[in-house]
């Protein structure tokens, strides 16, 4: 008697079996369409970052975690002249071939792949220049960086491109500064020796007036001469190819040949100085001619910017791995409005270009660049009629060393 | 030892307006100054045979620079010993070093320093080497 209900629940099994069929069907359709549309989409990201790829102006070289050759862009094969099958499989790190200006290969400590891979962040370098596969070189500024996944470094990309018309822009810009400096030192020269004369009475007496006008004459060319100078080193320094060399510097010693430098303009004055300077410093690794140039410009300024009788305090302390200077002053200080602009190119306070007439508005300009330039930082807190801190740091561990071209004093 | 009144300085300078404001503070100081616009007129003084007691050289002369007029000076053992002064618009530290270790006594830029400045200098200089060479022959 059960059979009628045994043959409805198979066919209602069956039914139901057919249905989860249909529906594994239907899903496993819309599986395929969507992996398809994965697919499509993985297709046409690929296809689109290997336009992208090829069709940018830098060359990029894509390395596999042993550092081999897995991607050349097309750009890449133009700039080095290797065809994409002679790159892939080779080390990064000896092709193409990394040199310096003289054709020596750069050591593979400083090899900019290496590095990133090591130090696992982004290394931006130029002045080296690659070898093309003829033969001849061309200047790079190469930027290598990892490629990090899940915390562990998966390969590295070199992006790179040839800078043959900065480098060529650069060297005229070198070429300029020395030639301007001598053509505008030469008529200034000729003004400064004959003004002179006529002080001294070499050419007869002059009336008291005379010689006042003439001192005057001979006042502004010193200040042009300060002016070329300053626009000198500020070029010099912005284009890079100042010349750091560190050496080891007891900054004690160094201030002591500044103070005696400002000796007299300090005595003009009758300012009192204090000088607070740390006996636990180390001789730190930098290059005293740049330093000299800072403790020069932040101390002849506060002299300047301080009225007769002032209060001239220069400490210098050990701060973590930061050495510290603070020049301070109780002088005329920098007015609130016009604190951001301190260290731009020209500036002068409002407060003080009345008072003392006689500044360029370069220093502190140049100062700052000098300071960067040795890796370290300024600023400053100043209230006006109050008084002004300057503060900079040098790293303990020292300035890096650079093979510029120029140094900034000449 | 000559005194100042009998110094006598070979000037290298083709700037003729500066080479003119030299001359004229030289003779003020009672130093005599034979002026040269080029290298080639200074080694003809210089064969002449009154060799001066010091030169005064601008780096950058119409025929030669400093640097090759050092060695041109170093090639005649009548002339090497001769103090030589720089006194030049241009002073990068290459220059400089190179200049010194030629044997230059001194480096100056010019828009830096009096004539007053360097001719005392100069005369320092004269004065100390004729003491040397005083001193070589009491030796």
């Amino acid at each position: 008697m059960d059979a009628p209900i045994n043959e409805d629940k198979k066919l209602k099994d069956l039914s139901e079996a057919l249905e989860n069929c249909a529906l594994e069907i239907a899903e496993s359709k819309k599986r395929e369409e969507d992996l398809n549309q994965v697919n499509r989409g993985l297709v046409e990201a690929k296809a689109k970052y290997e336009a992208m790829l090829s069709n940018i102006g830098d060359g990029v070289i894509g390395v596999n975690d042993r550092g081999e050759i897995v991607y050349a862009n097309s750009q890449a094969t133009l700039l080095t002249g290797y065809p994409q099958d002679e790159l892939l499989g080779k080390m990064l790190i000896h092709s193409p071939r990394l040199t310096d200006e003289k054709g020596n290969e750069i050591p593979h400590s400083e090899n900019p792949i290496r590095n990133a891979f090591l130090g696992n962040s982004r290394i931006s370098s130029r002045g080296y220049f690659y070898e093309k596969a003829d033969g001849s070189k061309f200047p790079v500024a190469i930027t290598a960086t990892p490629v990090v996944l899940w915390g562990q470094v998966i390969g590295g990309v070199n992006v790179f491109r040839d800078i043959t018309r900065e480098w060529e822009v650069d060297r005229m810009k070198t070429e300029f500064i020395s030639l301007a400096s001598h053509q505008l030192r030469t008529p200034l020269s000729a003004m400064k020796w004959f003004s002179e004369m006529l002080i001294d009475g070499d050419v007869g007496n002059l009336t008291d007036e005379q010689k006042e006008m003439v001192g005057n004459i001979y006042e502004s060319n010193e200040r042009m001469i300060a002016l070329v100078n300053s626009l000198l080193n500020i070029s010099r320094i912005e284009s890079g190819r100042i010349i750091i060399e560190p050496t080891p510097t007891a900054l004690t010693e160094l201030l002591g040949g500044v103070m005696s430098d400002l000796k007299q303009k300090i005595e003009s004055k009758g300012h009192e100085i204090i000088l607070d300077v740390s006996p636990l410093l180390p001789k730190v690794n930098i290059d005293a001619k740049l330093v000299r140039h800072v403790y020069l410009n932040l101390i002849s300024n506060s002299i300047k910017y301080t009225p007769e009788r002032g209060r001239i305090e220069i400490k210098i302390e050990l701060k973590g791995n930061q050495v510290v200077s603070l020049v301070s002053d109780n002088g005329y200080g920098i007015p609130e409005r016009q604190k951001d602009k301190v260290f731009s190119k020209f500036f002068r306070a409002e407060n003080v270009v009345k008072i003392e007439t006689d500044g360029t508005g370069l220093g502190l300009y140049l100062t700052r660049l000098i300071v960067l330039a040795c890796g370290g930082k300024i600023w400053f807190e100043s209230k006006e009629g109050e008084g002004t801190r300057f503060f900079f740091t040098l790293p303990i561990s020292g300035s890096i060393k650079r093979e510029g071209e120029v140094s900034i004093d000449s | 030892m000559k005194n100042k009144d009998n110094i006598k300085i070979l000037v290298i300078e083709d700037e003729a307006t500066l080479l003119a404001a030299i001359e004229k503070k030289l003779a003020n100081s009672g130093i005599e100054a034979v002026s040269c616009l080029t290298a080639a007129e200074a080694v003809k003084s210089l064969e002449g045979g009154d060799l001066p007691d010091a030169i005064w050289l601008d780096y950058y002369l119409p025929d030669v620079n400093g640097i090759e007029f050092m060695s041109l000076l170093k090639k005649n053992p009548f002339w090497s010993h001769i103090p030589v002064v720089v006194v030049s618009n241009s002073a990068s530290s290459q220059k400089k070093s190179a200049m010194l270790a030629l044997g230059a006594k001194e480096y100056f830029l010019k828009a830096e320093h009096k004539l007053e400045d360097i001719i005392a200098t100069i005369i320092g200089i004269v004065e100390k080497s004729k003491g040397e060479v005083y001193n070589d022959f009491a030796n």
